[in-house]
């Protein structure tokens, strides 16, 4: 670091640089100089290696790729001096990432110095690691770690690092690092003194709580005399003050890690974190120094959510809103950004909503605050707080502030007022009023889907209909108007402008020259619409008006030759039917009303809230404030004579919520197959690209009692590949079992669970499983994590495990409910008896609504599971490859079929599975020699050799053996490994064997506790 | 646990780049590009918060302190503080100071790899170890001091002398 010379000739030499093109010449020759000097290492001292290795993170820093000179930096690791042991320890964690081969290398180096003597060293050591150590170190250095931490000969500066250092193993590998017994050894450590020490435990004991705070009860009253002791000001040295505030980041630590803790029982305990937390409420005020403020607020927010946490009595809640209302005005942009921030947590806690409304016109001003942060923090405050008492005010604040908003936040300020909107409408004309200003103000921020639901619910509703015609010609009226505009115009005059006829302006004629006027500026998306409108206006002309006629037949005429498919067909369809003559009326009649259906916008907002909702205790627990239900669609009149789904069944169906690319073209394709659906004269079911989100099926035909089984059954079937399907909600007649479709496929989500510990187990629009699992020897411990998405609870929750004959499983109990948003953990034992392939399968199943959803899963407790790979040098694998001599315990086998793949890629499956790869045993390459131990009650630890001999001429066949000292488990591994390296033929496409698909799986024929026969019938 | 600090000049040039989660260079140079976009366009007088999950993905904040011509940027998840790290941000800002006697751009360049062990003294693996600005410098002095002792190669700049009389 000092006397580097030519390290600061090289830094001046790169800012002399006038552009980017000298400053890579100079750095590329310096790199060929650093390669060169690397090449003959011989001569390089230590000192020049330093000098060269900070020169190569240098050049890292400035975006240049360093390529080599890894191993330099690694080797400086051991060597004896300090400065270049610490540029080797510095450089290592910069360049490389956790699981470079170099590293490995260094492990033993890293070991000695932490073991060792050296404060430095060890410091040094535990650095590097607690930045990139993985697995292998995770697995090596853990004990000797956690005894630097639990020593009291050792200086906190050490120790420090050592807490930090665990955290870090236990983080990246929890499997690997024991925390067993912690409890006691975590709570001791809270007695610590010294504050250094104690930031550091902290941390690691909010990593250790977040993962099981069952485990660490004994810590919370520690963590309330911490946070007693630091807000009293009590016994805290100078140097951990901060601008007069007792060390703010062990505080907010703290208060952190008690909110991991679900509540507080001991009731002294609890008295005295409340005293402590009313204390920090009201002991802080906004001061002149900045940093002071920061400081004191940091750990002000942090009480507020605790106290948010721990659901204070409403008095402590009303006096955390007074705060936060205040701070949203102060002066301190800080202050007035986290005000609003944590308003919006707060919005989650019952009952303060009305105490927060008070602060509305505050809000509002933040809108238009200058700095960018604190709008978004205002608007994503105000959607969350809108009501049907305030959604007015709300969204007409919002569409003001839309013209002169951000153009980054113009997407998400439109889509929320149309979601407001939607929501809680007092009225349905300012709906429409809204959703046209929108698209008037901010056209091409305005999906599809907020123009299809106005025309749904212009649609579904009488009275809106002529309203809505003469809002959308005032628009339409104007000279330049948004393409979107002209489609929703084209769409609503097309139906409804014969019902203002009447009025000035509004002849069918006059009408169809508007909406003409706009064709040339239309992209061929929305010609079909306007054609459409043509020859709706034109039927509704009477008596006819034969000079408008002749104008129409000739656009169509003109289109009919057109290019794009879609509008020509639609040319050519319309030009016959006008001639038609009297049946054209009752093929274009009116649209017939809507299902009622969820907005896929709400659906959109919902999905996008779970999917971002922090883990935190309080989300988990809040339920969002609104229920699914569409306000507005109570207002709709029922209208069933003229539609075969009842309107006034106000129940929802949920259907898919199409990818906006499709809806594109899907729903066009809609409009002109529902405009144009008169062409066909039988009555055919809809083809499932109908299925846009509002543009949905319907059976015109058939009365209505009729249609409403085989309506669903339509459903269902047709919706088949989308994710989300709950048919049922038209009509209750019994409960229907599965008619949700998983999301992702089973099949893979259980393949790539052999291959690793964590990961979803599966999922679909309701729950979501992940399975957790440690592994020890024959014995494996899973966790399910049971995660219900949505805002009401999911019933008759049911797990039962049926395991195969060599698995002894144990599930605890499985809670019968689960509660919105929440997740549930439940643990499985599984002990291995003996080898074999037979895989455990979970009959999982649970009701939302009158749902009955069954699915089984296989569960990844597989063979390999069981191994755990051994290195074995030529010394002892010899021996013991000669000792089994043949079968039974020694099986050779020529398998053809198998997937080629080059010699590596073998190699990495195998080792995937925890057979490792001995290289060096074999001296022909073309081989493979690999070792593991598997792990059974009935064989212990049983040594298992592998050999597997290719033919480069032809990779489809190889020849493998396999021996170990159980005949069984020979065979059942020699299988395992067959299996995994032929390929199977399996469609690629067909649905997931496990999910049980809607209707043809005959689930109740499988004798519920044959585990072998519901394998067959997954597998089939 | 914080996942990254930068430190750039109001040009946009990276003068101290350090992640936490490990990434490759071209990554790096995105994010970092990402975030001057953003930041240059700020006003003074405003948060020292913006949003940083378009940049860096869910679950991640960010919070700056603009001093003279540097940018200081701290990025890191949920699992913090807001206005601790901003908190942070001032002691890193504060111990340079101390260690360089009213610290410039020009410090920071030439003595990158001096930031670099102050860093390192504050922050081990995205988590906070030390927050003591004095016991910072007691740190770094030791470091310096073991250098200087094994450094057969007596070149010592007057920044490392500096120290020693301090």
């Amino acid at each position: 670091m000092h006397g580097m010379r030519g390290l600061s000739v090289f830094i001046s030499d790169i800012r002399n640089c006038q552009n980017k093109e000298q400053e890579r010449l100079r750095i590329d020759k310096e790199l060929g100089n650093v390669r060169n000097r690397f090449k003959n290492e011989k001569g390089l001292t230590p000192y020049e290696k330093k000098k060269y290795v900070w020169k190569m993170l240098y050049i890292f820093m400035l975006g240049y790729d360093v390529d080599f000179g890894h191993m330099e930096a690694v080797s400086l690791i051991s060597a004896p001096k300090y400065p270049e042991k610490q540029v080797g320890y510095i450089v290592t964690s910069c360049l490389l990432n956790e699981n470079h081969d170099f590293l490995r290398l260094a492990i033993n180096t890293v070991r000695n110095d932490i073991i060792g003597r050296n404060e430095t060293f060890q410091c040094l050591a535990l650095t590097m690691v607690g930045n990139i150590g993985g697995r292998e170190f995770a697995e090596s250095l853990a004990p000797d770690v956690q005894k630097l931490l639990l020593s009291s000969s050792c200086r906190p500066l050490v120790r420090k690092k050592a807490a930090l250092c665990l955290l870090r193993l236990y983080r990246k590998n929890p499997d690997v690092v024991n925390v067993d017994g912690w409890a006691d050894r975590m709570a001791q450590l809270l007695d610590e003194r010294d504050l250094g020490v104690l930031t550091s435990s902290m941390s690691l004991l909010v990593a250790l709580v977040s993962n099981n705070h069952e485990a660490y009860w004994s810590c919370l009253p520690k963590c309330v005399k911490i946070l007693d002791r630091l807000a009293r000001n009590q016994d805290v040295p100078q140097e951990y003050t901060y601008y007069g505030i007792p060390s703010p980041w062990l505080q907010v630590k703290t208060m952190r890690a008690l909110q991991y803790f679900p509540t507080i029982e001991d009731p002294y305990t609890r008295r005295t974190l409340f005293e402590v937390l009313q204390r920090i409420l009201m002991g802080t005020d906004v001061v002149k120094n900045v940093n002071k403020n920061n400081a004191s607020h940091a750990v002000l927010f942090e009480a507020l959510a605790l106290v948010m946490h721990l659901d204070a009595e409403k008095e402590m809640m009303s006096q955390c809103v007074a705060l936060l209302g205040k701070f949203i005005a102060v002066r301190e942009p800080n202050i007035r950004y986290l005000g609003l921030e944590n308003m919006t947590r707060m919005l989650m806690v019952t009952d303060v909503q009305d105490i927060i409304k008070r602060h509305q016109a505050q809000i509002i001003t933040s809108l238009k605050d200058p700095d960018v942060s604190i709008r978004r923090r205002a608007l994503d405050l105000l959607y969350g707080m809108c009501d049907v008492t305030n959604a007015k005010d709300i969204v007409e604040e919002l569409l003001q502030y839309l013209s002169s908003a951000d153009f980054t936040m113009r997407e998400e300020l439109s889509l929320k007022a149309a979601i407001l909107a939607e929501k809680f409408a007092p009225d349905l004309s300012w709906y429409v009023d809204v959703i046209l200003q929108l698209i008037d103000k901010a056209g091409d921020f305005i999906s599809d889907d907020i123009w299809f639901r106005v025309v749904q619910f212009v649609t579904n509703n009488d009275d809106l209909q002529p309203y809505a015609a003469a809002k959308v010609k005032e628009y339409i009226d104007k000279p330049a108007v948004h393409e979107t505009m002209v489609k929703v115009s084209a769409y609503i005059l097309g139906e409804y402008s014969h019902l203002l006829a009447r009025r000035p302006g509004c002849s069918p004629k006059e009408i169809f020259s508007i909406l003409h006027e706009k064709l040339p500026t239309v992209s061929t998306t929305t010609i079909p619409i306007l054609l459409s409108a043509y020859a709706k206006i034109l039927m509704h002309t009477q008596p006819p008006d034969q000079e408008l006629q002749s104008q129409i037949w000739a656009i169509f005429n003109k289109y009919e030759s057109c290019i794009d498919a879609e509008i020509q067909q639609r040319a050519v369809e319309y030009l016959a039917l006008c001639q038609k003559g009297a049946a054209l009326t009752d093929i274009l009649a009116e649209m017939p009303k809507f299902p009622e259906r969820k907005s896929s916008l709400i659906k959109r907002a919902e999905y996008s809230e779970a999917d971002t909702a922090e883990q935190s205790a309080i989300k988990l627990r809040a339920q969002q404030q609104t229920s699914n239900a569409l306000v507005v669609t109570d207002q709709i009149p029922a209208n069933g004579a003229t539609s075969p789904v009842s309107v006034g069944q106000l129940s929802l169906v949920k259907v898919p919520s199409l990818v906006t690319t499709e809806n594109d073209t899907s729903t066009d394709r809609a409009l002109s197959q529902q405009n144009g659906a008169s062409s066909k004269v039988d009555p055919q079911p809809p083809s499932a690209d109908l299925l846009s989100d509002i543009l949905g099926p319907l059976a015109i035909e058939g009365p209505p009692g009729a249609t409403v089984q085989s309506e669903h059954n339509a459903v269902s079937g047709l919706e088949g590949d989308s994710d989300a399907v709950d048919g049922s909600a038209i009509v209750v007649v019994e409960e229907q079992t599965n008619t949700v479709q998983p999301i992702g496929n089973i099949d893979e989500r259980f393949r790539a669970l052999c291959l690793k510990d964590s990961g979803v187990l599966y999922e679909d629009p309701y729950i979501q499983i992940g399975i957790k699992a440690e592994w020890r020897g024959h014995h494996g411990r899973l966790v399910l994590f049971l995660g219900n998405k949505n805002t009401a609870p999911l019933i008759s929750v049911q797990a039962i495990i049926l395991p195969p004959a060599q698995l002894k499983v144990e599930l605890s109990l499985v809670p019968d409910t689960i509660p919105p948003r929440a997740q549930v953990q439940c643990p499985l034992e599984v002990v291995n008896l003996r080898p074999s392939r037979d895989v455990a399968v979970l009959d999982f199943s649970y009701k939302f609504g009158t749902n009955m959803v069954n699915v089984k899963l296989r569960l990844p407790a597989v063979l390999n599971k069981f191994l755990q790979p051994i290195q074995v040098s030529a010394e002892e694998f010899f021996p013991q490859w000669r000792s089994l001599s043949g079968p039974p315990l020694k099986l050779q086998e020529v398998v053809r079929g198998v997937r080629p793949m080059p010699l590596p890629e073998m190699a990495n499956l195998l080792s995937s599975f925890h057979i490792m790869i001995c290289p060096g045993l074999d001296p022909n390459p073309n081989n493979l020699v690999a070792s593991t131990t598997f792990y059974s009650e009935s064989t212990r630890a049983m040594l298992c050799l592998v050999r597997i001999e290719t033919d480069p001429a032809d990779r489809t066949q190889l020849r493998m053996t396999l021996s170990s000292g159980d005949p069984t488990l020979t065979f059942e591994l020699k299988e395992f490994i067959k299996e995994q390296l032929i390929s199977i033929p399996t469609a690629p496409r067909s649905p997931a064997p496990s999910a049980a698909p809607p209707t043809a799986q005959p689930s109740p024929q499988i004798p519920p506790n044959d585990p072998a026969a519901i394998l067959a019938g997954l597998l089939s | 646990m914080i996942k990254a600090v930068m430190v750039m000049n109001t040009q946009g040039k990276t003068r101290l780049a350090k992640f936490y989660e490990y990434l490759p260079v071209e990554k790096q140079q995105e994010l970092i590009r990402g975030v001057f976009a953003v930041l240059c366009s700020r006003a003074e007088n405003v948060s020292n918060f913006i949003d940083a999950e378009s940049i860096f993905g869910l679950d991640s904040r960010l919070v700056y302190k603009h001093f003279a011509t540097l940018y200081f940027v701290f990025v890191f998840d949920s699992s913090e503080n807001e206005l601790a790290v901003l908190d942070l941000i001032q002691v890193f800002v504060e111990t340079l100071d101390r260690c360089f006697k009213n610290v410039c751009e020009l410090d920071v360049v030439f003595n990158y790899s001096k930031v670099h062990t102050i860093l390192d003294v504050m922050i081990f693996g995205g988590q906070v170890v030390e927050t003591s600005s004095s016991e910072i410098m007691k740190a770094v002095e030791e470091i310096s001091k073991l250098e200087a002792a094994s450094n057969s190669i007596a070149l010592i700049p007057k920044s490392a002398s500096g120290w020693r009389s301090r």
